[in-house]
């Protein structure tokens, strides 16, 4: 069964957040919820990266261990996507992920949190698929349609891959060979 | 011939010569393990030195809850088989105990930190609950009653704390635990407050606004991450001992003490339950 993943090519990305505004677009997210961001560091210098950070649908995932309801499950291919009708919106999900994934609105009385939504890989959740609950719960289902992801299809420069983890790693380090990586050999790189 | 040759030696010492001098290095010099080195802070913050201790410590907190519970609620029960409520007679004189005042802010405290106490169990026990609807709007009461909570919990705390001082003989009524581990009716030595009911007081009052002050920025949920982990953490085991109390609270004033209940509605307490509990405030009573 193929593995799925993100790779963020950061010599490709430009920074553009149209991975950003396609999720958003494509899922029709409410005001306040970023299910990708990007992250940039030396803004304006010599040598700017960025990169596409959105839940990495982890192998042993954190916020799995942590759910008092387990509303998050993790499919054969790696997905991992978070039932809404059961999640009760504590939060503990965002404190344990590394990525600070899980994003809340504030749509229940007193202002509470509501139930939990991230990235779904584009593969939409437990409501049966290409129901018009799933859409409206989970947004759209591409992976069942055989597409890839929103973000990664609409980058701009390729930079965001998504999709079986063999395949992008081959791109990827087609990608390496022809470039290079700086110095990546030698006892200084590998012992410093 | 020699022009091959001297063609041959270039082809051997140019591209070594250039790969020396870096000329062929690739565009992308940089090595993405410094990258990462780079961007990690930025992304992960502190989660790899937490979140091991912070999903552990979560994890044996519905054990904990479920002991606690359980394990308190049998402990109170074998206690009233083995030594049964305290019974005081109703002849003599009421002595009057608690203002009007005093009542109202008591009960409304006491609805409130009741509708506290189980709303939390239900959060911590929300799997076997079923999650979902149900108790999502068991967390939104929780947070509801904790700003109510608040109001009545500040008055309490004002009106009641000069009786609650620590005194000297406070530390007699621990080593016999204010004589509910024997039948026998003797005196205790308390003021108008026994040392149980002031640690009782100072945990529900400081207690309970540590946990409000914790749930609060819980509530907010924009502190730095790294503030959130450790005041769930702190609101969550900062529970257990608020329970213990609170459950020791109800078991003391509904069946322990016979008349309890009542003196906190109608504000006056039997001459005999006086002199037996609170022997130091009836002798200053008959001084006066």
């Amino acid at each position: 069964m193929a593995r799925m993943k993100f790779l963020c090519d950061i010599e490709r990305c430009i920074a553009c957040n149209g991975c950003v505004v396609a999720c958003k677009e494509g899922h029709e997210l409410p005001v306040g919820i970023s299910r990708r961001r990007v992250v940039t560091i030396n803004e304006g210098k010599p040598g700017e990266k960025s990169i596409s950070i959105s839940c990495m649908h982890c192998s042993d995932p954190p916020c799995m261990a942590v759910c008092p309801v387990e509303a998050i499950y993790q499919r054969e291919d790696g997905i991992v996507l978070v039932n809404k009708e059961i999640c009760i919106g504590c939060g503990y999900c965002f404190m344990a992920c590394p990525f600070g994934a899980p994003q809340f609105p504030k749509n229940n009385s007193f202002g509470a949190r509501g139930a939990m939504d991230k990235c779904t890989f584009c593969a939409g959740g437990p409501a049966p698929t290409f129901s018009e609950e799933e859409r409206r719960l989970y947004g759209q289902n591409r992976i069942a349609e055989g597409k890839v992801p929103l973000c990664a299809g609409m980058c701009a420069t390729k930079a965001l891959l998504a999709g079986d983890g063999e395949v992008i790693a081959e791109i990827f380090s087609q990608r390496v060979a022809r470039r290079g990586s700086g110095v990546a050999w030698g006892w200084s790189k590998a012992y410093k | 011939m020699m022009r091959r040759g001297v063609l041959f030696l270039v082809c051997l010492f140019w591209p070594n010569w250039a790969l020396g001098e870096e000329i062929l290095r690739g565009y992308a010099p940089f090595s993405w393990v410094e990258l990462f080195k780079r961007f990690n802070p930025l992304i992960l913050d502190h989660w790899e030195k937490e979140v091991f201790q912070f999903i552990s410590s979560l994890g044996v907190l519905k054990g904990y809850y479920a002991w606690l519970s359980l394990g308190l609620l049998g402990l109170l029960l074998v206690h009233y088989f083995l030594f049964g409520p305290r019974r005081f007679s109703s002849r003599g004189r009421k002595i009057h105990y608690y203002s009007a005042l005093t009542r109202f802010i008591h009960w409304g405290a006491a609805i409130f930190m009741s509708l506290l106490v189980f709303t939390g169990l239900g959060l911590i026990f929300a799997k076997e609950l079923g999650g979902g609807y149900l108790v999502t709007n068991l967390r939104v009461f929780h947070l509801g009653s904790a700003f109510v909570f608040l109001g009545f919990g500040v008055l309490l705390f004002l009106i009641m704390v000069k009786d609650m001082f620590p005194a000297p003989y406070d530390l007699k009524w621990f080593f016999v635990l204010g004589g509910y581990l024997s039948k026998k009716k003797a005196r205790v030595p308390a003021g108008k407050f026994n040392a149980g009911q002031k640690i009782w007081f100072w945990v529900s009052t400081l207690g309970g606004g540590a946990m409000f002050w914790t749930g609060y920025k819980l509530y907010l949920f924009t502190a730095p991450t790294v503030e959130l982990r450790s005041n769930l953490i702190l609101h969550q085991y900062l529970g257990l001992p608020l329970l213990a109390l609170f459950l020791v609270h109800l078991y003391m004033a509904l069946f322990a003490v016979k008349g309890a209940l009542r003196s906190m509605i109608s504000g006056y307490k039997h001459e005999e339950e006086v002199k037996i509990l609170h022997p130091k405030y009836y002798e200053k009573l008959n001084l006066d």
